[in-house]
């Protein structure tokens, strides 16, 4: 059997080809950041893959990126503006029909856009690079509205812990935004696999992850290529106060899961003195996305 | 009560589901970026035949079915239940002839077939994936014509009707596939 197969060796280095002639029309600076890391992000239900380096020297753990958001958060707050990076992620414990433990990303920011400006390109972009079909945009909210029935914001956690055992669905969860994400792997993203292109926006606040939260909505993005996440985009957080907030939450979460909990990347908080200017940033799986491109 | 977690899901394992026993046919782990994973699961259930779809939560226990497949050797049917023996202790199942819909045609005596059994209780039958059937009724063939042209309907001695090529005649044995009820050959 052949190692590799020429035609999706040119598909892959086509589309990236395209991406970067892309982001050179719109002026964006490609930049790399450094892959290997002093402190593996606090992400509850995202695993770092750590080593060993300098044996030979003075032995010291290592964290490989499992992307490189915060990296490229520094360089914006030191005002490198509009930045793209393509690179390989690393995630430990992700093994599936849909999940490697490596892969490559396409991490974007663009100042002055909010999410749903960072969508329109998104839709853009995906759709020069050969996605087709018609681009659907739901509210979370609608989104289980349509799909389930379910008035996703203004249910309790009894009451969605009641809805899944109706669906004789797991219960076992401590956290309200967990179930809610089990829920709508469980009830909408079957109903999403007929849909060529579909972005899903607005989450609960719970949810919020790094994205700005205003009138109760995390202000975040997903996209949705025939119901397989490529995509993931926020209105960014600002200021040093709201990141640390949101890592302490975290690691609070993972205490109580009897995950290891992890020092807080104070280098990053420290460049945050100088805050990230208003912007949008998304982080596309490039190669989810070659798989819907003919 | 056994249960398996969904780390031990794999293809043809069998599940409670609903009250029902459920056989996996796929089961694919899905990990969303900011979320726990889960196994999206295919099943098809032992007792309806329907394919269901549902989502485990990674880590999550379910019940095991107790369902075990059995070589047996299919005796004879009395119109009202129809009756098998495990021919390694000679033990002898009845079946209900509620649960032999799509079956019936199929079944010869002394053939071996697989019963499947829930809770030791026998739930359906499989056939053999090809049987010998003997035409008892079918339109007078046409010299010259061979397989491949077009067919006709023949009615088996167990009551299937099969398409034929129209050279078979009444009284001849013929070969056909169970899963597809297709003429494969003379027998």
């Amino acid at each position: 059997m052949a190692l590799f197969s020429k035609s999706a060796l040119e598909k892959k280095a086509n589309v990236l080809a395209k991406i970067r002639q892309f982001f050179d029309t719109q002026s964006v600076l490609e930049v790399q950041t450094r892959s290997l890391l002093d402190t593996p992000v606090t992400d509850v239900y995202i695993d770092s893959i750590s080593l060993q380096v300098n044996e030979a020297i003075e032995a010291k753990t290592q964290y490989l990126h499992t992307s490189p958001e915060l990296e490229m958060k520094k360089l914006l707050a030191q005002g490198s503006g509009d930045i793209y990076q393509i690179c390989q992620v690393y995630r430990d414990n992700e093994q599936g029909v849909q999940n490697f433990n490596e892969f490559t990303m396409l991490e974007y920011y663009r100042l002055g856009f909010d999410s749903h400006q960072l969508m329109d390109e998104v839709a853009t972009l995906i759709n020069l690079l050969g996605v087709e079909g018609e681009v659907c945009k739901l509210s979370y909210a609608q989104a289980f509205e349509q799909f389930a029935h379910i008035d996703i914001l203004n249910s309790s956690f009894a009451t969605l812990k009641t809805i899944a055992k109706s669906h004789q669905l797991s219960t076992d969860f401590d956290w309200i935004e967990d179930l809610q994400i089990f829920l709508f792997s469980a009830l909408c993203e079957p109903k999403l696999a007929q849909l060529p292109v579909c972005f899903i926006y607005d989450y609960p606040a719970e949810q919020s992850a790094l994205a700005k939260v205003s009138a109760g909505l995390a202000r975040r993005f997903e996209l949705y290529l025939l119901g397989v996440e490529v995509a993931n985009g926020y209105d960014e957080l600002q200021d040093a106060p709201a990141y640390e907030q949101i890592f302490n939450r975290e690691n609070e979460k993972r205490r109580r899961l009897n995950k290891p909990f992890l020092a807080v990347d104070t280098c990053f908080l420290q460049q945050l003195n100088q805050p990230l200017p208003q912007c949008a940033g998304v982080a596309i799986g490039i190669d989810r996305l070659i798989a819907n491109i003919a | 009560m056994a249960t398996y977690a969904t780390s031990q899901f794999k293809n043809g394992l069998k599940l409670m589901l609903d009250g029902n026993p459920c056989a996996i046919i796929s089961n694919e782990i899905r990990k969303p970026g900011k979320g726990q994973a889960s196994n999206r699961v295919k099943l098809k259930d032992l007792i309806t035949g329907k394919t269901l779809e549902k989502t485990f939560k990674s880590g999550e226990s379910v019940e095991a079915a107790d369902v075990m497949e059995l070589d047996m050797q299919y005796l004879y049917n009395d119109g009202n239940e129809w009756n098998f023996m495990d021919p390694n202790n000679f033990d002898q199942f009845v079946i209900n002839d509620s649960k032999m819909d799509g079956v019936r045609g199929y079944l010869v005596e002394q053939d071996r077939c697989v019963v499947t059994l829930w809770n030791d209780n026998p739930i359906s039958v499989t056939p053999p994936n090809h049987v010998i059937l003997e035409v008892v009724d079918t339109d007078p063939g046409l010299k010259g014509d061979s397989a491949g042209t077009g067919g006709k309907p023949a009615t088996m001695n167990t009551g299937v009707v099969v398409q034929v090529p129209l050279f078979i005649g009444i009284g001849e044995k013929v070969k056909v596939d169970t899963r597809t009820n297709e003429y494969t050959g003379r027998a």
